[in-house]
């Protein structure tokens, strides 16, 4: 079933992989200008759900729909032109490319990557790429970034790599971000920018994200809705403070952390 | 010739690519090494068999096993003297690739200075020749093919009976596992590298004994040696190297009856679409 | 004066070659070992258009360069589903497969084993000419692969030859910039591979094997991987020795060996110590 309305969303997605089922009949609503969070232990599948969405791999069952417009078999480059864009868990930047080059090379529609324009004077190439160097730039202060920006991005610490793919995926412009862990592994005090970065791009500028995330604090912080995935399917939806209270979710999740 | 003599060459020709091609398949499947330079161990084996044999007239058997200790010690000091060190500071799977082509480039320079490009055959007299049916087959043809059935029930044993065969098969399934569970990766590198070149050092000595040798023969029957490992797969390196050697000596013996002219073109265009629609091989 | 003349477009050709294979194993990560095909293309089809066709040899090279770039993307194609070194060992293989091609089906003057008796242009009749004309687009083929790896076009390369699938992951097309630059090296190869045919005034299938493919990996291996200068500083040194040696008097039948030695020991000592090459920004890894 597609749904009619403005949003990403997904419907009924099942996932397996060589006989064992990961999930089944996942259904979520990612409304746009919202941050929704999606929490659960290791292995429920968070990011085979984002593998699924983007097109790396395409659900057997299910489907996923932007804006009334399915997704199904649609390649992951195309699928991001359209407006979806996620980052990894291992973070996957360009190790020899340097910062800046990171968040540069993530900015759509640059004429200068296609030879037609490059050998055409009078192309307008370089003044767009100055222009896109300062949004860039812009960029990599916002995750505090400024000082490595030209230092190739495999020598950075993972922490700040993990910041960088942020950037990176802020830089495409898409207005749904499929953040993976955003917060994991990166340094304590740094973990407040992502959390006012993934907000203000969600007021501001009307994006959405899906925020895969084990830190409670950031999704309470953060999180307009949250569901949770466990067990092979969603186990709770709803408001924060309507999830975090759950009896179900507090037995099987949340206990595991906080020891209730 | 009739295509049945064909076929009795085309046997002969897998004899010597199955001796090659177990060598290489055992070397990259279990350290995934892409060892090129193993038909310069096979080439080198040729010569030290021409030199001692026929320049020197030392006797058949002493010169044979002279030549085949000579490529077991020279794929062994490859392996230490380029191999590892290329991997030790970071080379990688291509590093070690390109190193090998550069030893074989090498080599090959230094006996095209030696044999100023002539074949050097190293049997001085006559071979014996039997008929069966309409076909002849020479007496060594038939010694070739009972030297590799041999050669491989002995791998099928030390495989599958001796601790370093099973420490080998480990390898070949899981190299970080293996050394993990306390397989000596080090002495196992070492038996293998001596084994696979000593075997390429006895196709050495036949193919200078058979039909001679140039310096270019060395890799150019490596490579198809190389594509009967691809085609034979290398899950059961014994069967699959059989097979593969098998359909490849056919091949290039047909291939180099009927249109001689694309017998290169025939055995890298096999290589080539086998990369492309079976790489694992048939057994694979 | 002649022979340096003609050393000199020698380099200038190698190093539009070392240049074109740099720009797809350094810059975009794709392990070209098979580029003697096209050189080869290059060379058959600007000969044959100018020896049969009466075809003008300017017109004839623009011609060389295109066709090879279609040659280059056709034989891609297949490969690109393939694994780093699975691709490498398709190319090698291309090598062998295209060298009977040209030797078995490849036009050929009567009575001789290849082509011979270029009709050229002014520009490329004499010694000095041909030198000044070819050492010209030399240097135009530079600046226009300077410009390419220095663009937005050149990051995406790059990006592509660190993480192909983080590129798919920025919206951008991995396959597609492979493609891209596979033709582009092709064009410049081919376009070389003209040069070179009229540069030797005889061509023939010998010319285009394993060996050329390799020299090629050596001239961008010691000068450096993505680093044009490095493709430019590689051949130079290279094809200066070979003429070293023959200017010290080593005879003839020992230039081809001794050159190819040390080419061998050159691979050998670059994979242990120095994979990045003299000035090269980019290290030869899996």
């Amino acid at each position: 079933m597609i749904s009619a309305s403005k949003g990403l969303y997904l419907d009924g997605l099942a996932m397996s992989f060589g006989g064992v089922q990961v999930f089944a009949d996942v259904t979520i609503d990612i409304p746009p200008a919202q941050v929704t969070a999606c929490i659960g232990p290791n292995g429920a599948g968070k990011t085979t759900l984002i593998n699924a969405v983007c097109g790396v791999f395409r659900a057997p069952r299910g489907h996923v729909s932007l804006d009334g417009n399915s997704l199904d078999g649609i390649h992951p480059h195309e699928i991001v032109r359209r407006g979806i864009a996620r980052t990894f868990q291992d973070v996957r930047i360009f190790p020899y490319l340097t910062a800046l080059e990171n968040v540069l090379i993530a900015i759509p529609r640059q004429s200068g990557e296609k030879l037609r324009h490059l050998f055409r004077p009078g192309s307008g190439v370089g003044a767009q790429e100055r222009r896109n160097r300062q949004q860039a730039e812009a960029l990599l202060d916002e995750v505090a970034l400024s000082d490595t920006a030209d230092r190739p991005a495999g020598e950075l610490p993972f922490g700040r790599q993990k910041l960088l793919s942020l950037a990176r995926a802020v830089a495409t412009g898409a207005r749904y971000l499929l953040l993976d862990e955003p917060a994991a592994g990166v340094e304590v005090e740094m973990v407040p920018r992502v959390t006012a970065l993934i907000g203000r791009l969600a007021r501001m500028e009307g994006r959405a994200a899906l925020l895969v995330e084990h830190n409670v604090e950031v999704v309470r912080e953060v999180a307009n809705q949250v569901v949770v995935l466990q067990g092979g399917g969603i186990i709770a939806a709803g408001s924060c403070d309507q999830v975090l209270r759950d009896e179900r979710v507090i037995k099987e999740y949340l206990g595991q952390i906080y020891n209730v | 010739m009739n295509t049945l003599q064909v076929l009795v060459v085309g046997l002969s020709l897998a004899g010597s690519y199955a001796l090659l091609a177990v060598g290489f398949a055992l070397i990259f499947a279990t350290l995934r090494i892409f060892h090129i330079a193993h038909g310069t161990v096979f080439i080198t084996a040729g010569y030290t068999f021409f030199v001692l044999h026929r320049v020197h007239a030392m006797g058949l058997i002493p010169s044979g096993v002279l030549a085949v200790a000579v490529a077991a010690l020279l794929g062994l000091a490859i392996d230490k003297a380029v191999y590892l060190p290329v991997l030790r500071r970071g080379g990688g799977m291509f590093g070690v690739f390109i190193a090998s082509l550069g030893v074989s480039l090498v080599f090959e320079a230094g006996f095209l200075v030696y044999t100023k490009g002539v074949v050097s055959v190293a049997r001085t007299d006559m071979l014996d020749i039997l008929m069966v049916g309409p076909v002849a087959v020479r007496a060594l043809d038939l010694a070739v093919l009972s030297i590799v059935a041999v050669v491989y029930g002995l791998l099928y044993l030390w495989l599958h009976r001796t601790w370093v065969g099973i420490e080998v098969r480990g390898l070949t399934d899981n190299a970080p596992l293996a050394a993990v569970v306390g397989v000596n990766v080090d002495r196992t590198r070492t038996h293998i590298f001596l084994l696979a070149s000593a075997l390429a050092g006895i196709a050495g000595v036949f193919s200078a004994y058979d039909m001679g040798i140039s310096p270019e023969t060395g890799t150019r029957t490596l490579f198809v040696a190389v594509v009967a490992v691809i085609l034979g797969g290398m899950r059961n390196l014994l069967l699959g190297t059989m097979v593969g050697s098998l359909a490849l000596g056919i091949l290039t013996a047909y291939a180099g009856f009927f249109f001689p002219e694309w017998v290169t073109f025939s055995v890298f265009i096999t290589m080539i679409l086998l990369i492309l629609v079976r790489p694992q091989g048939l057994f694979g | 004066m002649d022979y340096l003349l003609y050393i000199g477009a020698l380099m200038c050709i190698w190093i539009i070659v070392s240049v074109a294979v740099n720009l797809v194993i350094g810059y975009t990560g794709m392990m070209a070992m098979g580029h003697a095909a096209y050189l080869g293309i290059g060379a058959y089809t600007a000969a044959s258009l100018n020896i049969f066709f009466g075809v003008d040899y300017f017109s004839a090279m623009v011609i060389a360069a295109l066709c090879s770039a279609v040659v280059a993307v056709l034989t891609l194609l297949p490969l690109l589903r393939l694994q780093g070194f699975y691709f490498a060992l398709a190319t090698l293989g291309l090598n062998f497969v295209f060298f009977d091609l040209f030797h078995n089906l490849a036009p050929r003057v009567e009575a001789s084993e290849g082509l011979y008796g270029l009709k050229l242009p002014a520009a490329l009749a004499s010694a000095d000419a041909r030198f000044a004309t070819t050492l010209l687009i030399t240097v135009a083929c530079i600046l226009i692969a300077r410009h390419l790896v220095g663009s937005p076009f050149g990051r995406l390369l790059r990006a592509t030859r660190d993480r192909p699938e983080a590129v798919d992951a920025v919206g951008k097309n991995p396959t597609a910039c492979q493609i891209v630059i596979w033709g582009v090296s092709g064009a410049l190869t081919g376009l070389a591979g003209a040069l070179y045919a009229a540069t030797l005034s005889y061509i023939d299938a010998s010319l285009f094997t394993s060996t050329a493919s390799i020299a090629m990996l050596v001239f961008v291996g010691v000068g450096g991987l993505a680093s044009i200068a490095g493709s430019i500083l590689g051949p130079v040194l290279l094809i200066a020795f070979t003429e070293a040696l023959r200017f010290i008097g080593l005879s003839s039948q020992f230039i081809g060996p001794v050159q190819q030695a040390l080419y061998g020991v050159l691979l050998i000592v670059l994979m242990i110590f120095r994979r990045q090459g003299l000035v090269g920004k980019h290290d030869f890894r899996e």
